[in-house]
């Protein structure tokens, strides 16, 4: 019988074979390599400018990098930073999945809001600053406003995507089978968006995090991007240096989280294909 | 009076910047229960859009259609619907699949687990329940959308090219495994296709339509015993038979589809199977993606 999905039968490649354990680790191992030699290229560097304010030794940076995670004024920080994340991802959300699958669903939502929504989204995120101060006040209001304001778009989009994407004859194999509206609702249409939805997840957190560090340099007086910019101000370089991987660090932890996320939520999609007789 | 009824049925398809295209023209046919037909054609005969207006999802310009002495106006359960790509829910299990009409129809929990044993009897598909559609073969995909279809006991299964999308080795195979299954279910089917050897195997009755306004040309029974044998000489001789008259009805088309056609089959009559092939599924693809949902 004919194979189905995505199995590819593995006709012996012609890579060097280190054992199984090893294969597993590939891809650790090239990416450790690849930081080794950055961390080479950097002390080189540093070497040369001798100047710690402009670029700190590695070794420097790293210790700052380790006693940050254990320093409590930066935990607190970062914790404040992820609760506004957070909270800003929550409203952007409740916004806008239903306003997607709305636009998605619906003709006439789409024909009456995508221009709003097109020329809204063209704003500059940070054009938002003076506006979300006056509105908000300092603190953590701004913050929380420039965050759902740059995840409510991506979240929005991929809705949409994913509802316009759902192949019609879903609707009328369920509809032939007596469905009602609410039950098309309820088992097509989340469920056939979901995948784009939990793509949209990612991108809105990806563009939260990046925002929400940028507003904390201008509306707020604590949280994460605050920090950088108290570094910047006591030219402690390489607190500054330790403190931007950290914040890509995180960011990378929490993309992954939702890539798990994602795998447990559309299962479905991630199944074998079809092998064998 | 006939299970379903067919009568002066016209459809016609208005485009932007484009003459109204009479598809269908006073097409009128019965079924009896318990029959199998076939409708036979050429791509772009309108067989789809037949089937698609007897699924309900879509309206004639004129005429009606009765099934069971109650006229058709929209989907219904008294209808099972196997589609071309069978639209088998991805993210639902094969048992969530089959059991989709009933859970929508309320039935309880038990008289859902009974039908389900039914149908996974019948299938064969037992010990793949919990599977997603995405893990089954061609041959098994095919089987959730039928007994899917036949889940809430429809009047009348409505298959539109079930085999069109498996490939030429695999469909001899599975239109036994189709027979087989319909021979349960002991129901009554109208089924599309553009493949003889496939309608005459399969039906007691194949309607051949022309390309011109789906004009019917033909409508020949086909008197052999079952299970059928392709290799006897009566197999053949409806074969070739209907492919004769398949031919009519793709000349028939005449000139006003020209446009229609890719300028490289444009002219190719010598090569008649290779453009009528491609032409099916060029059609296929064209026609599925402007049928959208009407919601
Ligand atoms: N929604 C539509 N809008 C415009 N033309 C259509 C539409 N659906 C089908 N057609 C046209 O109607 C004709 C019949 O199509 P179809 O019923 O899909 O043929 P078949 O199933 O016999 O191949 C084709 O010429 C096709 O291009
Ligand atoms: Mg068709």
């Amino acid at each position: 019988m004919e194979r189905h999905g995505s199995t590819i039968p593995d006709v012996g490649n012609a890579r060097l074979s280190l054992g199984d354990a090893f294969d597993k680790y590939r891809g650790s191992f090239y990416t450790l390599i690849v930081l080794v030699i950055l961390m080479i290229i950097w002390n080189l560097a540093a070497n040369k400018i001798q100047n710690t304010l402009l670029l700190p030794y590695f070794s420097e940076t790293a210790m700052e990098f380790i006693t940050a995670w254990g320093d409590p004024v930066i935990m607190f920080n970062l914790g404040l930073t992820l609760k506004r994340v957070f909270t800003g991802f929550l409203y952007a959300f409740i916004i806008g999945v239903p306003l997607g699958l709305l636009m998605g669903y619906s003709a006439t939502a789409m024909q009456s809001l995508a221009p709003l929504m097109n020329s809204i989204r063209q704003v500059p995120i940070m054009a938002w600053v003076p506006l979300s101060i006056i509105w908000f006040g300092l603190g953590d209001g701004p913050t929380v406003f420039l965050i759902a304001m740059s995840a409510v778009f991506p979240l929005a989009i991929n809705t949409i995507a994913g509802v316009e994407g759902i192949d019609s004859n879903y609707y009328n194999a369920a509809r032939s089978m007596g469905a009602s509206r609410r039950d098309l609702v309820r088992d097509i249409v989340v469920p056939g968006a979901m995948p784009n939805i939990l793509t949209g997840c990612r991108l809105a957190m990806g563009a939260g995090w990046m925002s929400v560090i940028c507003a904390e340099f201008i509306a707020t007086s604590a949280g994460f991007g605050f920090l950088m910019v108290e570094a910047q101000v006591r030219l402690e370089t390489a607190q500054l240096y330790a403190l931007m991987v950290m914040s890509g660090l995180v960011g990378y932890a929490i993309d992954k989280v939702f890539v798990a996320f994602e795998r447990k939520m559309t299962s479905w999609r991630f199944k074998d294909g079809f092998v064998g007789s | 009076m006939a299970l379903l009824e067919v009568k002066d049925i016209r459809k016609t398809f208005t485009q932007k910047r484009k003459p109204p295209h009479i598809v269908l023209e006073n097409l009128s046919f019965s079924v009896e229960r318990g029959q199998y037909v076939s409708l036979l054609g050429p791509s772009g005969c309108g067989k789809t859009t037949l089937l698609t207006m007897l699924g309900g999802f879509m309206s004639a310009d004129t005429g009606q259609i009765y099934l069971a002495g109650k006229k058709v106006e929209g989907p219904g359960p008294d209808r099972g619907f196997v589609f071309q790509n069978y639209a088998l829910f991805p993210w639902m299990t094969v048992q969530e699949n089959i059991l989709y009409s009933l859970k929508v129809q309320n039935f309880n929990k038990r008289e859902r687990e009974k039908r389900l044993q039914e149908l996974l009897d019948i299938s064969h598909l037992h010990g793949s329940e919990n599977k997603y559609p995405i893990q089954l073969s061609g041959g098994m995909q095919q089987r959730v959308a039928v007994v899917r279809a036949l889940a809430s006991r429809p009047e009348i299964l409505l298959l539109d090219e079930p085999l069109g999308a498996i490939d030429f080795q695999m469909r001899e195979l599975l239109q036994e495994e189709l027979a087989a299954l319909v021979e349960e279910a002991q129901t009554t089917v109208v089924m599309v296709t553009h493949d003889v050897n496939e309608s005459v195997y399969l039906s007691d009755r194949v309607i051949v339509m022309s390309a011109n306004k789906g004009r019917i040309i033909k409508d020949m029974y086909i008197d052999l015993p079952r299970p059928r044998s392709r290799q006897s000489q009566a197999f053949k001789e409806y074969v070739s038979e209907l492919t004769e008259l398949v031919r009519q009805a793709f000349r028939e088309g005449g000139s006003y589809r020209q446009a229609d056609i890719p300028a490289r089959d444009r002219g190719v009559d010598n090569n008649f199977v290779a453009s009528y092939n491609r032409m099916h599924s060029r059609y296929t693809n064209v026609a599925n993606g402007r049928s959208r949902a009407v919601k």
